[in-house]
């Protein structure tokens, strides 16, 4: 996911970068570019949300919270997961409803390109998806370790 | 009953019930004579400029029934409801006595349909004219297109201007005075009233107006969720559609009056202001005609259907 | 419920999600649907997804993954500390002249990147051994840097620059070069401050060497001759071209603002490919991957906020709140001051990416109302959020110090940050007696327009 990321990102560029140059040399008109790199960058986004989640990239506001004592610490570690799981599982269902409907429809955007709105939100379904996947999978990791400080 | 309260989301510039842009006073106004009508049994609140909602999400929020009331372009939701793009067909619509003759002809009838089984209920009718605004030289003649940088706003203007010889380019709306100031772009397309709240009168040059003939005719309707009409009780839905017809009138007038006060601001900044005559709208019809109309009529059998049932109030 | 009680309410409620110590991102998202569920129609949450994805999918908001990744380029690669030994052996004569080379250092990185934390570690993780082992007292040493990078997000091109672009519907080109003056200004204070310091330290060890014979190696003067001078041009002058390439593009008319991040980051690419090599798939990727991971817990913030705003807004939260600040009557400059001392309380804990995000649909119509140029006031903003960055608890460019000097006590970067604080705080108040600082070079450029303040 990480390497899609990366390419998507590198496209995003070149095909900013060719608008330029295709406007200013070409004298061609650039409708297309914008939305192209927009659909890369979101999708670029959401499917590297799991792998930010992995390694604890997605920032959160420490400063207070960890000053707590260690079993409180990690009941709040447990708590913040299992939110986490749940919003992000609600989101990631609620993104397949928005996908499904744009594939049944055949919606597209609403520029003279109209390229269909199902790959974004396709993209922001997959990556909602493995992110709670992921999510659940470090709420297993802080329960396990709840119930062995407890066993201690 | 309790009473109920209405949300209208429009993405306008807000004002209040005597000041500002008209689209925003056509929506406090809906809310004040509904009160009125209904004796308070049914209100509404305005949140201007998007701050609901963003502007591409208010028409699909209203189908699910999570938002009340939108007053918005029709063909916004042209990627989700192809039929829309006829909100804004350029030279479709060659007046707006043509625009108001829409809600009664078949043309209207069936737009409405359309929406219905959408779920989305058209309260007023409101068209509004607009022209163009550029930089280097006047875009009045298909031929003036040539080589400018344009902004068309939507896909159906842009599908004409390419035809025309223009390179298009795509821009957020709040880029469009800094694109003409350096240059990256030579001329927009946009309504009288928000040739006027975008403040380009200092820079462009040049004005074609919608005061007379123009190409640019847009229906930008107050619309309400079906799923929310439904659930008024019968005085207060008759309420609904009445203040709305009512507003009609207001609307017209006041779309009118932003065409003249559009082509006096920029006038009196310095630039050169151009009414178009019929034969001009005729030559950009022939292109229109060949480019978007086709492209529209040739999306499926219902925007066929809307595409001919227009063509006979022409 | 009464308003009071849901603003109430809410506001303890996303405290309390805040500081759980949650993702940002997750925790107002949770709060956004939590009040969906309870005070709104059901329907509220079938819409949802789409209202995030139309509030990600502004290729205005999404050029920051790419300004980023420009940042990225030079930063994770050796032109970050090339221009940085280039200035030190430039300024070497001047008194101070190493801490001042440090702050026109991070200037000009930060012309290229977009966020302060990456303009403090690319430039720190060279600058601050450098000045420690020069003599600098170890708290200078980290508040120049700390300082210096918060120049990341006032010169452009700018992160929250671009979010308050789009919340106050402004020109994101005019913000741009709305930031540039108060910028310079900034680096003349800083680097003043730096002089004056050094000074300052250059005497105390003067004074300890002659009482004690304490050796400081502040005391030992460096010179670099004319020649190794100009060997090191050459490497400064590709930042110079991208730079000037950049701004000529965007502001020549060849480029949309969105554009120019594109072009910025392909010609930051090809500039550290070109010159150092850097090209290989494997030299690439570290790049890459934290342009990703920085981006993607940015956009991740930016789309989930948006689920925030609309509960405010749906409740009514945000349009009461500003009523009642318009209702209070306040004189313009009081409002002005009420609203820029919320701004620091809040960033005593918060990024100023979230400040932006919470804030805005709040503070902007009674400033709008009041007649301010809300151009100017995003520069005022910005200063201001800079602050923030430099002081506990949460301050991000202070993690990054305590990252490249794991050394330096906190106490010592508390007290070091401190002198820097007061003097942005002091070019707020020079902006404000003088707005032409803000205003006039986007005036000059894009002509006037709109209210003054
Ligand atoms: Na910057
Ligand atoms: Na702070």
């Amino acid at each position: 996911m990480l390497g899609l990321g990366m390419l998507a990102l590198l496209a995003a560029s070149l095909v900013l970068t060719y608008s330029v140059f295709s406007r200013y040399f070409l004298k061609a008109s650039t409708d297309w570019q914008d939305e192209a790199a927009v659909f890369c960058l979101v999708g670029a986004t959401f499917l590297c949300s799991a792998y930010v989640q992995s390694i604890r990239g997605h920032v959160g506001i420490e400063a207070l919270s960890s000053m707590l004592p260690g079993v409180l610490n990690r009941l709040r570690l447990v708590a913040v997961d299992l939110m986490g799981t749940l919003f992000c599982g609600f989101f990631a269902w609620k993104s397949w409803a928005l996908f499904h409907e744009a594939w049944v429809e055949g919606q597209t955007t609403s520029s003279s390109w109209a390229p269909p709105l199902w790959i974004p939100y396709g993209l922001m379904f997959a990556g909602m998806s493995l992110l709670t996947l992921q999510l659940a999978v470090q709420l297993a990791a802080s329960l396990n370790r709840v119930a062995k400080g407890g066993q201690r | 009953q309790s009473p109920t309260q209405l949300k209208i989301s429009h993405q306008f510039p807000s004002g209040s019930l005597t000041e500002g842009d008209f689209r925003d006073r056509l929506c406090r106004k809906f809310a004040a004579d509904v009160a009125k009508a209904t004796n308070g049994s049914l209100s509404a609140s305005v949140y201007p400029g998007s701050s609901l909602m963003k502007t591409n999400a208010q028409f699909s929020s209203m189908r699910k029934g999570a938002l009340d009331m939108t007053l918005v372009p029709l063909s916004y939701a042209g990627g989700e409801v192809s039929e829309t793009n006829i909100g804004l067909m350029p030279a479709l619509v060659p007046s707006y006595e043509q625009g108001a003759a829409w809600k009664t002809a078949e043309v209207g009838k069936l737009l409405s349909k359309v929406l219905d089984d959408k779920g989305v209920v058209i309260v007023s009718w409101v068209w509004q004219a607009g022209g163009v605004a550029s930089r280097p030289r006047a875009l009045l003649q298909p031929e003036d297109a040539k080589g400018l940088k344009v902004r068309g706003g939507s896909r159906e203007m842009d599908m004409m201007l390419k035809q025309a010889g223009a390179s298009v380019i795509s821009l957020p709306s709040n880029e469009i005075y800094a694109a003409m100031q350096t240059g990256a772009m030579d001329a927009a397309m946009t309504s009288s009233t928000s040739f006027i709240s975008f403040k380009l009168e200092e820079i462009a040059k040049h004005l074609t107006t919608g005061r007379s003939h123009t190409y640019w005719f847009m229906f930008e309707p107050l619309m309400m969720s079906k799923e929310v009409f439904a659930k008024l009780t019968k005085a207060q839905q008759d309420a609904v559609m009445g203040v709305g017809a009512q507003l009609e009138k207001f609307a017209l007038d006041a779309a009118k009056a932003d065409d003249r006060l559009a082509a006096e601001v920029y006038a009196k900044a310095g630039a050169k202001v151009y009414d178009m005559d019929e034969a001009t709208l005729k030559k950009w019809q022939t292109i229109a005609r060949e480019t978007a109309w086709k492209d529209f009529g040739d999306k499926n059998e219902s925007c066929a259907a809307l595409l001919k049932a227009a063509q006979k109030l022409l | 419920m009464s308003m009071l009680a849901m603003g109430l309410l809410f506001g303890l409620v996303t405290l309390l999600f805040m500081f759980s110590g949650a993702p940002i991102a997750f925790a107002l998202g949770s709060v956004a649907v939590l009040f969906m569920g309870i005070f709104m129609p059901a329907s509220a949450l079938d819409t949802i997804t789409q209202n995030v994805y139309e509030e990600m999918a502004s290729i205005t908001l999404l050029s920051i993954p790419l300004f980023i990744l420009k940042g990225a380029a030079i930063g994770k690669s050796r032109a970050g500390q090339d221009l940085y030994a280039a200035m030190h052996v430039w300024m070497g004569r001047i008194p101070g002249g190493l801490g001042i080379a440090n702050v026109f250092a991070c200037a000009l990185f930060a012309a290229m990147a977009g966020s302060s934390p990456a303009t403090c570690s690319a430039i720190g993780s060279a600058g601050i051994p450098e000045m420690r082992k020069r003599g600098y007292s170890p708290g200078f040493a980290a508040g120049i840097i700390a300082a210096g990078g918060t120049l990341g997000i006032l010169l452009p091109p700018s992160i929250t620059m671009i979010l308050y672009a789009v919340a106050a519907e402004q020109s994101l080109g005019r913000l741009f070069l709305a930031g540039i003056f108060p910028g310079v200004l900034l680096v003349l204070l800083f680097a003043g401050y730096a002089a004056f310091r050094y000074k300052r330290e250059f005497k105390m060890a003067e004074a300890a060497y002659l009482s004690s014979g304490t050796h400081s190696s502040l005391l030992e003067r460096e010179t670099f001759s004319t020649r190794e001078k100009f060997e090191m041009l050459p490497r400064v002058v590709p930042f110079v071209l991208l730079l000037v390439g950049v701004m000529v593009a965007l502001y020549g008319g060849f480029a949309t603002p969105s554009e120019t991040a594109g072009l910025g980051a392909l010609l930051a690419l090809a500039l550290i490919a070109g010159i150092y090599g850097v090209w290989r798939p494997k030299d690439v990727k570290p790049i890459l991957a934290s342009t990703l991971k920085e981006s993607t817990m940015l956009m991740m913030i930016i789309g989930m906020s948006l689920l925030f705003s609309y509960v405010m807004s749906y409740l009514h939260i945000s349009q009461a709140t500003a009523e009642w600040i318009v209702a209070l009557q306040l004189s313009k400059w009081v409002l002005l001051a009420a609203v820029l001392v919320m701004v620091i309380l809040l960033g005593f804990f918060l990024p100023p990416v979230s400040i932006i995000l919470m804030t805005a649909p709040i503070i902007l119509p009674p400033l709008k109302a009041a007649g301010f140029d809300l151009i100017w006031f995003g520069v005022l903003m910005t200063i201001v959020m800079e602050t923030g960055l430099i002081h506990p608890p949460v301050g991000l460019n202070i993690f990054v110090i305590k990252n490249i000097a794991p050394d330096i006590p906190l106490s010592d970067i508390i007290w070091g940050v401190l002198p820097f604080v007061v003097l942005m705080l002091l070019s707020v108040v020079l902006i404000c007696v003088f707005p032409g600082i803000a205003t006039a070079l986007p005036d000059a450029v894009m002509g006037v327009v709109g209210a003054k303040p």
